[in-house]
């Protein structure tokens, strides 16, 4: 691959995900919709919403192009979180669903997300033969008396809400004075109904739905949640702020004291809630989640299972496992699988979760954070040489040896209280570089990674 | 081996069955190569009611909201009014997802230009030159523009337009009984308004939901409009009319429940047009020889071009011409209104010429005088055209003849025209005679030269 080529265009078994125009085209939508629409045996409807990026309209009319081509009937919830698109799928008894949207990335991008018909992400061999069919093309296309009907469907907010409400104390909750950076997605909107429906009282930031300019980036690292939030929460006496990226599936913390926290934190926490029930032992993680994991599991009783970065790997590790055993699922992105809903990454029911935490005992929301030993990660990421990267693995693991290596995914190196995991994303042509240490930043090792890693770009 | 045109991009348009042949990414890459032809700017996109259309119209919205235009949908309506909403619009083009009268499992990408004409054969072959070379303009998240709907006013305007040119309080105040039949097709909504409520006709209508299928083979001919006929003698009516699936063509039952011959409703229609303001005529070389005699009575010319619309409203807009049509399809181009062929016109100017004349459709009809058609289709390989053509001229020695289409020649009894179809593997003869006896003998002289 020619580096003056510039690339944004990344089609792998997570979907495809890039920037409009420069990348991501209409004829991508075009024939991932169809191959799609060609992969799913059921013959019930497919349920698809968008975040609210102006690229969303165009792919949304290409998506429903696509399935209805292929006789499937689309169910489609408008300007809607990624999570109620799954649990409208669930609900309706769908064959599957699509959601589009570049969640944590800037305005620009965009992408499809591909769901199958128990509402959660394709498992690695689903997303495999979906990509199978699109390399081939050969798409059933039905005769013109068997194409699809599009309906619209604005239930599905209050729907959605009705299931939260059933799962946590909507009662006790509403007491809390939150703040919310919406990022101007979609979190708005149910926040914003949650306020009129409910009354909470949800102080939104951010809140216009937005499909061009963002206030900013609506990713969930603690130097955005320390932009606009994490400033206003001591003024605004809130008890609690929580960050959304612009599909709602990822969630930040801001302390009351206005501290931003890692969007590494929303697991650990999470996690230690549920297996202080006693539900459940298993934590599955992905390989770049923080170590606070392993040491909050281990004072629980609870064991981590790590698998490759992707979420179709964490379907797989959720399907291999007897339900019973398993407490929780999340990332290190702050997307968190409640245990009430084990088929959906929602930051909407992350955050309700949280709120349920300091209620239940009876802490801040600092009080609670800093109960945590403190871990400091590093993130960074530099262009990709695909050919170059077996070569850069080795020559990594033979340079840091004395620690313990695991070659699952690209290459994580575990010392006691330090880690780092170089690895090839799969959403952009980048290789990623996350580096913890407990305590102060790895700031010498991180440093050393990315230098030796751009030396091999 | 057959071939079968399944996917036809041609000159009216990118025509195909839906399905493995006309596909949502071909009509999406289409739409794409449209919006970067226009140069962005709002495009309208409409569609008659082919289970296939929403599809299709998602697809075609994808692609020009790529090339970074602003599309407003205006949803289910003929393409007439498609066609005249668009310079209103202050658009740059517009699309309409119709395959006019063919079968339902077909459907077609048809392009006009920003006065909401037909793309000419320039306008297309460069579009398809874009679309070719698939370079398309890719507009940025910024450039995306938005899709607005607009279902009202395009049928309003087109409605205003066409009572502009009748004396509608005369047409209101005899309250006609009238039929009509539209295929459950694009008209159906509008056409009962537009009979109902704006020219007060006591209607008996059938196939006026555009949620069914089509009940009758698309094309509104003599054979096809069964119903229609039966309805006129039942309810007594005193005309009925028929639509083609994307409201466009129109075919006419008079009060006996006999439908006419399309050329005689372009005929009747002319009479009307020319009576009151003569000019030129523009029909193509299938249309009737009683469109010249109706032409001469009021000293007007006519011009005759090769078949397809486009083709009759290019040599419109170049002689200025008053009126035109295709004989043989029915329906009438009167410019006045709009460029392009529109059954609600027909309705209109063939009401009002019955209540100012107070005459009956068939004491309308005997007024012309009468030709013997006959049209067929034969099997046929492209390729041998050139022979055809030579042989038919030698078996005709003292015909005049036209190759503009095909080949045409005119004798002293009558005239013969042998074209290739421009959708399928098949020659299409017609034959117009002054006797029955004459159009047999100029049929059988011209079968044995094509069949040898």
């Amino acid at each position: 691959m020619r580096r003056d080529v510039p690339r944004s265009l990344r089609i792998s078994q997570v979907g495809l995900r890039g920037v409009i125009g420069a990348g991501l085209t209409a004829t991508h939508v075009l024939d991932f919709a169809t191959a799609f629409g060609t992969f799913l045996e059921s013959a019930g409807p497919v349920i698809i919403g968008r975040d609210p990026r102006a690229s969303g309209v165009m792919i949304r009319h290409g998506v429903i192009a696509g399935l209805l081509a292929c006789g499937h009937d689309v169910i489609d919830l408008g300007v809607v979180s990624t999570p109620i698109v799954q649990h409208a799928i669930r609900r309706l008894d769908a064959s599957g669903g699509v959601s589009i949207g570049a969640s944590h990335n800037s305005a620009e991008w965009n992408a499809l997300k591909f769901f199958g018909p128990q509402g959660t992400y394709l498992s690695t061999a689903e997303a495999g033969e979906l990509l199978d069919i699109y390399h081939l093309k050969k798409f059933h296309l039905v005769d013109w008396d068997r194409i699809g009907k599009l309906k619209t469907d604005s239930s599905a907010l209050d729907l959605y809400l009705d299931e939260l409400a059933g799962a946590f104390d909507f009662t006790a909750l509403k007491r809390f004075k939150v703040v919310v950076d919406c990022c101007n997605g979609t979190s708005s909107l149910i926040l914003r109904r949650m306020n009129e429906r409910f009354g909470f009282s949800f102080i939104l930031l951010n809140e216009k739905i937005e499909g061009v300019s963002f206030a900013h980036e609506p990713s969930t690292t603690e130097r955005t949640v320390a932009l606009q939030l994490a400033p206003l929460m001591r003024p605004l006496n809130a008890d609690a702020g929580f960050l959304f990226d612009a599909d709602s599936d990822r969630v930040a913390i801001a302390t009351n004291e206005g501290v931003a926290v890692s969007e590494e934190m929303t697991l650990p926490v999470l996690a230690d809630h549920q297996l202080s029930i006693g539900r459940g032992t298993l934590v599955i993680t992905n390989l770049s989640t923080t170590a606070l994991i392993d040491e909050v599991a281990g004072a629980r009783g609870g064991k981590v299972v790590r698998v490759p970065v992707g979420r179709q790997a964490a379907m797989d590790a959720l399907a291999s496992f007897p339900a019973a055993e398993i407490a929780i699922a999340g990332e290190g992105t702050g997307a968190v699988m409640p245990p009430q809903f084990r088929f959906v990454y929602d930051g909407i029911a992350a955050m309700l979760s949280i709120l349920t935490m300091l209620e239940e005992r009876g802490r801040t929301l600092a009080e609670l954070v800093a109960a945590y030993p403190r871990y400091s990660i590093l993130k960074g990421q530099v262009p990709l040489i695909s050919q170059r990267i077996p070569a850069l693995l080795m020559d990594l693991q033979a340079r840091y040896s004395d620690g313990v290596a695991n070659v699952t995914d690209g290459l994580r190196v575990d010392w006691p209280g330090r880690w780092f995991h170089v690895r090839v994303s799969q959403t952009e042509p980048a290789v990623r570089i996350i580096c913890e240490q407990r305590g102060q930043p790895p700031q010498a090792l991180f440093d050393a990674l990315v230098e030796h890693v751009r030396r091999f770009a | 081996m057959p071939r079968e045109h399944l996917l036809k991009v041609g000159v009216s348009g990118v025509r195909g069955v839906v399905g493995e042949f006309l596909t949502p990414a071909l009509a999406c890459a289409i739409g794409q190569a449209f919006g970067a032809y226009v140069g962005g700017g709002r495009v309208v996109v409409g569609r008659d009611t082919r289970a296939s259309g929403e599809m299709l119209q998602h697809a075609v919205t994808c692609g020009l909201l790529a090339a970074g235009c602003e599309v407003t949908d205006v949803g289910v309506l003929p393409t007439p009014t498609i066609q005249m909403f668009i310079p209103a619009a202050r658009a740059t083009g517009g699309l309409a997802l119709t395959a006019s009268h063919n079968p339902p499992e077909y459907n077609a990408l048809k392009f006009f230009n920003a006065r909401g004409l037909f793309f000419n054969n320039y306008e297309r072959s460069e579009l398809l030159d874009l679309w070719h070379q698939s370079e398309f303009r890719q507009a940025t998240n910024e450039e995306i523009r938005a899709v607005r709907c607009d279902y009202d006013t395009p049928p309003r305007l087109h409605v205003e337009r066409v009572l502009k040119h009748i004396d509608v309080e005369r047409v209101r105040a005899r309250r006609f009984r009238v039929a009509l039949d539209a295929v459950n097709g694009a008209g159906s909504v509008l056409s009962c308004r537009f009979l109902r409520k704006s020219l007060n006709c006591d209607l008996h209508a059938i196939a006026v939901d555009p949620s069914q299928p089509f009940p009758r083979v698309a094309e509104p001919r003599p054979d096809t409009l069964g119903q229609l006929a039966e309805l006129v003698r039942r309810e007594r009516c005193e005309i009925g009319f028929a639509q083609d699936p994307d409201g466009d063509r129109l075919a006419v039952c008079d009060e006996t429940g006999r439908v006419l011959d399309n050329d005689d409703v372009l005929a009747l229609a002319a009479d009307d047009v020319l009576e009151r303001m003569p000019g030129d005529v523009v029909v193509n070389l299938t249309t009737s020889s009683v469109m010249d005699d109706v032409a001469a009575w009021y000293g007007c010319k006519v011009h005759r071009t090769p078949v397809v619309e486009a083709n009759v409203v290019e040599k419109m807009q170049a002689v200025g011409a008053v009126f035109g049509g295709e004989g043989a399809n029915g329906g009438i181009i009167f410019p006045a209104v709009h460029l392009c062929r529109d059954s609600y016109t027909a309705m209109a100017f063939l009401l009002d010429r019955m209540a100012r004349t107070g005459a009956t459709v068939s004491a309308l009809l005997s007024r012309l005088p009468r030709y013997f058609r006959e049209s067929d289709t034969l099997p046929f390989a492209h390729g041998r055209m050139g022979s055809v053509i030579q042989a038919l001229e030698a078996s005709f020695p003292d015909a005049r003849a036209d190759r503009s289409d095909g080949v045409k020649l005119m004798l002293a009894e009558g005239w013969i025209h042998v074209r290739p179809s421009n959708t399928e593997p098949l020659v299409r003869l017609s034959a117009e005679a002054r006797t029955e006896e004459g159009l047999a003998v100029l049929c059988r002289r011209a079968r044995h030269v094509l069949e040898s």
